[in-house]
């Protein structure tokens, strides 16, 4: 996996607790066409307060083009933003 | 039953905590390990060295040296503006994880904290032991690093925990204080700095052991009761509390600012003097005093700075009385130099809860209290940008100057006491 912190966009779901899943996000590589991933299993999630700053992190697996791969994203409490990264 | 207190100082605080913040969110190099500084905005000619990596001290960057001065010794030095909301949320979440061992802690500033762990020998048998787990703790969760000293007093423990750095633990008991303390640089002890240092240098005194075991008698004729501070704290003799609070008795309240560009004329400079009078005397009337010495202080272009105050025969709160004073002391001191940097400063609190009216004074009181508390009460309400004087419009300079940065007034300042 490489480091790529990429700004996603995301369709999560929050159950009454609070937790929140991600269920599939679009992201947008340079030049290459939007691509929608489904995420299949969140596999391990945690939460990290670097800086003090509190970020969800996820560890994650999909199929994408055929092949089952191991990806992170993290989720920004303070911004609400989603970034994609490890893949 | 002896103390044991924890003074605990994070590594390069601002830097660590932006280089973190920024690995977090996937940026690859960590500034940690490359020459880089924290700097002010040259724009505003605020352009100084707030804090330095350890690379950058390799370049003989000093902390508070210009930013050009940095870059002519480096020219490939990162420079990266400061953000005090992050280093706020730092700082709380460091002092999160400390709370979590004892309720005894003082915030001392920023990034340092004092922590009390006195008769908890059952809860925490081994303080090596405790001080890595927190130490662990900080590196594991917030991702960065701090020193921790360790002594049966604060001063001992802040003086242990400036040893070696980063990511170290320091005891400095007092029966290590021959070995540890005392061939130490006398400028490395709390409380002698630059003003200290030289007079100390005269007296042949270079190292804290020297100051220590010096004559008494002379220190406090030289110096008078500071002298008699240093001397103890030379000797490891400091016996003030862990307080829950920073928050010390006040004796004065200052502002003061350096202008974004240089002040020629005397309107100008007046006006900037009444942006800091805002301040200072809202500070003063919250704080439910008047007083009774204003003190002005002028730097000019070329560095070289003057003060002079003025006793007031009335004590006052008011933003107009002050900034007439002020006033008047600057048009006394100043000699027609460019001027680059101003403050004021007011001394002498007395209660505020009666008002005694002078004879000779043509000023209406009631109307201008009436005033103030009606512009102090607007502007906690809707902000300090809310109202302001019209003599500032298009002048460029802020309405209520000096301070911190916008809406930093929870930042935990350092005190000279401990």
């Amino acid at each position: 996996m490489k480091v790529l912190a990429l700004p996603i966009e995301m369709v999560s779901y929050t159950d009454n607790n609070g937790n929140i899943k991600p269920v599939r996000f679009r992201m947008q590589i340079g030049d290459e066409p939007m691509q929608v991933i489904k995420i299949d299993k969140v596999i391990v999630k945690d939460t990290e307060r670097f800086a003090g700053n509190i970020m969800t992190v996820y560890k994650c697996q999909s199929l994408i083009d055929n092949v089952i791969k191991l990806f992170e994203i993290k989720y920004e409490l303070s911004t609400c933003k989603w970034i994609l990264y490890k893949i | 039953m002896s103390r044991l207190i924890f003074h605990i100082d994070a590594n390069s605080a601002y830097l660590s905590w932006e280089a973190a913040y920024r690995l977090q969110r996937g940026e690859s190099l960590d500034l940690r390990l490359v020459p880089s500084v924290i700097g002010g905005d040259e724009e505003s000619r605020h352009g100084i060295v707030l804090t330095k990596s350890i690379p950058a001290k390799k370049f003989d960057i000093h902390t508070g040296e210009t930013l050009y001065s940095a870059r002519a010794k480096c020219p490939s030095i990162v420079i990266v503006p400061p953000r005090y909301w992050l280093y706020m949320k730092c700082s709380a979440a460091m002092h999160q994880i400390f709370e979590e061992y004892t309720p005894k802690i003082q915030r001392f500033s920023i990034d340092e904290s004092f922590l009390d762990f006195s008769n908890m020998e059952d809860l925490y048998p081994d303080y090596m032991k405790l001080a890595e787990t927190i130490k662990e703790r900080v590196s594991k969760e917030l991702g960065f690093t701090v020193n921790i000293g360790i002594s049966n007093n604060k001063l001992l423990a802040k003086v242990a925990s400036d040893f070696k750095k980063p990511n170290r633990i320091h005891t400095l008991f007092p029966r290590e204080i021959k070995s540890k303390m005392w061939p130490l640089p006398v400028e490395d002890l709390f409380m002698v700095g630059r003003a200290t240092a030289p007079k100390l240098h005269g007296l042949n005194i270079n190292t804290i052991g020297e100051l220590a075991n010096y004559n008494l008698e002379i220190l406090k004729n030289k110096f008078k009761s500071h002298g008699l501070v240093i001397w103890n704290y030379a000797n490891g003799n400091e016996f003030s509390e862990v307080r829950r609070s920073n928050y010390i008795e006040m004796k004065g309240i200052g502002n003061s600012t350096t202008t974004p560009f240089d002040v020629y004329d005397k309107d100008t400079a007046h006006i900037v003097l009444l942006s800091l009078c805002e301040t200072v005397s809202m500070r003063l009337r919250d704080s439910k005093n008047c007083c009774t010495v204003v003190s002005i202080s002028v730097r000019g272009s070329d560095m070289i700075s003057y003060s002079r105050q003025k006793k007031l025969t009335v004590a006052t709160d008011s933003t107009r009385k002050i900034y007439e004073i002020a006033c008047y002391l600057f048009d006394n001191v100043w000699k027609g130099n460019p001027v680059r940097h101003l403050g004021v400063h007011i001394t002498d609190f007395c209660g505020n809860d009666f008002y005694q009216c002078s004879l000779l004074d043509t000023f209406n009181y009631e109307k201008d209290i009436k005033l103030n508390k009606a512009i102090d009460e607007i502007r906690l309400k809707y902000g300090s940008k809310a109202i302001s004087r019209s003599c500032f419009l298009h002048s460029g300079l802020n309405s209520m100057c000096g301070g911190m940065a916008e809406g930093e007034e929870e930042y935990p300042l350092m005190s000279a006491m401990l």
